[in-house]
């Protein structure tokens, strides 16, 4: 009776199209499994051993990870919020009108907003999270320095994009909060209004700031934190994994 | 003629490997690669990565289903509601600046704390106690004494400005201050206060726990983590209407705009 299913899965297996797809057999054997990490384009980000310590949970959080996961999410949510967004002040299609009918008529638009800010403040406490370990365990001395500096830009660029992201409903809660920040802004020692006026498009907040915050936040943060993720991952291969005891 | 030791090169290839001698050792980065004690990515780091993948989806689905994110009313121009709040991971900073200059408290302070935090490793350059927690007791005992010293007295600070203003503070130094309320309480005392207090706790760690670079290195971070959490607790929790302080349990809810400025 199994003799047929278990044909057609030899037959798929071995079969020119399948073949072409993955250049390894099933993932139970030490080869296998070190082919199924090092071809396949997601998970040759990790190497094809880990030391033994790395797996602990206790030690490292999964923070760095999660942060990382918790971007993908904001990525995946924020791609699919900017269908229902217009970053306009006031028109017929305005931010807040657009936030308005993602909780009212868009299917699912409240539950996707809600994952979208919450997944942001859960990013900003993973980041400072995982800093913490990485700070207690030693885990910036030689030769993680450069990847440490990497880190605490990170951090920055994650505050950076809670930032602009809050301003982005254009209620009463985001503006002023935002405004908050124009002010420290401007207080900026010597250069305080020239900087200001071109972070937020002009010397009030206005549609200006809006665009701009909203530019920042899809585009320009992003593709930077992707960039510097890229050079953070990189390099924690290249200084040796997850660190342990010497 | 004695046979030389190691790996020997291929008939041909001396050249070649001769070659690799002129990179010296120093210039590229010598990692600690065990090959013992180690595990196959594939599965056991992957079967953690998912189940954690999963349980934070599960986590973050259930959260979005049950709280909904804020929304208030279109944004205002001529209504500044009381208080105005920044989001509460900026609070800490809104924070300093009810106790400061807001160039200084906004900008020169998270400046140099985020220039000082990224040139750590460049401070500390041991190998001292990496992949360990705390890297020793020791670690441990300063890690609990500068969470204790920095929480204590950033409390105390702010309690200590709420009750001076309270009593005449800003009007006594606008008279009888140098530089009257600018120059002294906005800029040298809390500049003081802050390198001063960094600077006790460096020297308390190294008197009390005869603390080395790393040590008090960690004493300098906590110190800041702890600041930071109270910061950002106080601004979140403790800051009313006229951001005056009250005890978290009692601050007044207030969804009133301030009177506009005639």
């Amino acid at each position: 009776m199994l003799e047929i299913p278990a044909q057609i899965w030899q037959k798929t297996k071995t079969s020119y199209i399948w073949r072409s797809l993955f250049r390894h057999g099933y993932p139970d054997s030490r080869k296998n499994q070190s082919l199924a990490v090092f071809t396949n384009v997601f998970l040759h980000l990790h190497p094809v051993k880990v030391r033994r310590h790395a797996l602990a949970i206790p030690y490292t959080w999964c923070m760095g990870g999660l942060s990382f996961f918790l971007f993908l999410i904001l990525t995946l949510t924020g791609t699919l919020l900017m269908f229902y967004y217009h970053p306009s002040v006031d028109g017929v299609y305005n931010a807040y009108g657009d936030i308005k009918d993602l909780e009212t008529v868009v299917v699912f638009g409240q539950l996707l907003r809600n994952m979208h800010r919450w997944a942001a403040h859960g990013m900003v406490i993973t980041v400072f999270l995982h800093m913490i370990r990485v700070f207690y365990t030693g885990s910036y001395k030689p030769p993680r320095e450069f990847n440490w500096v990497i880190g605490t830009l990170l951090f920055f660029f994650t505050i950076l994009l809670s930032y602009t992201g809050y301003l982005l409903p254009w209620d009463q809660l985001a503006f002023w909060a935002v405004t908050v920040g124009y002010e420290i802004a401007r207080a900026t020692p010597f250069i305080g209004d020239e900087f200001s006026f071109v972070v937020f498009g002009g010397f009030q907040l206005g549609p200006n700031a809006l665009l701009r915050f909203y530019v920042l936040h899809v585009v320009g943060l992003p593709l930077a934190t992707g960039f510097l993720i890229a050079i953070h991952f990189w390099r924690i291969r290249k200084d040796g994994g997850i660190t342990g005891p010497l | 003629m004695t046979t030389p030791r190691g790996p020997q090169p291929f008939a041909g290839q001396e050249k070649r490997l001769r070659l690799l001698a002129f990179v010296r050792q120093d210039s590229v980065v010598r990692v600690d690669k065990r090959v013992e004690d180690t595990a196959m990515v594939w599965p056991h780091l992957l079967v953690i990565e998912f189940i954690a993948a999963m349980l934070w989806s599960i986590g973050l689905f259930v959260i979005a289903a049950a709280f909904n994110a804020p929304l208030q009313d279109h944004a205002t121009p001529d209504c500044t509601p009381n208080p105005s709040k920044a989001p509460w991971y900026l609070l800490n900073l809104q924070e300093l600046l009810l106790h400061m200059d807001k160039g200084l408290a906004g900008v020169v302070v998270p400046t140099v704390w985020l220039t000082f935090m990224a040139a750590i490793p460049y401070i500390d350059r041991s190998r001292e106690g990496v992949g360990i927690y705390f890297t020793s007791a020791n670690g441990k005992r300063i890690t609990i004494f500068a969470a204790v010293f920095a929480t204590v007295g950033t409390f105390s600070l702010i309690l200590l400005d709420a009750f001076l203003k309270a009593h005449g503070y800003i009007e006594f130094a606008t008279e009888h201050f140098p530089g009257g309320k600018q120059l002294l309480p906005n800029y040298l005392i809390p500049i003081g206060v802050m390198i001063g207090l960094s600077v006790l706790l460096v020297l308390i760690v190294q008197r009390l726990y005869a603390a080395n670079t790393r040590e008090w290195m960690i004493a300098v971070y906590t110190g800041f983590v702890a600041v930071y959490l109270v910061l950002t607790v106080v601004g979140t929790s403790m800051r009313g209407p006229g951001m005056d302080l009250f005890p978290p349990w009692a601050v007044p809810s207030t969804h009133q705009c301030l009177e506009p400025n005639i």
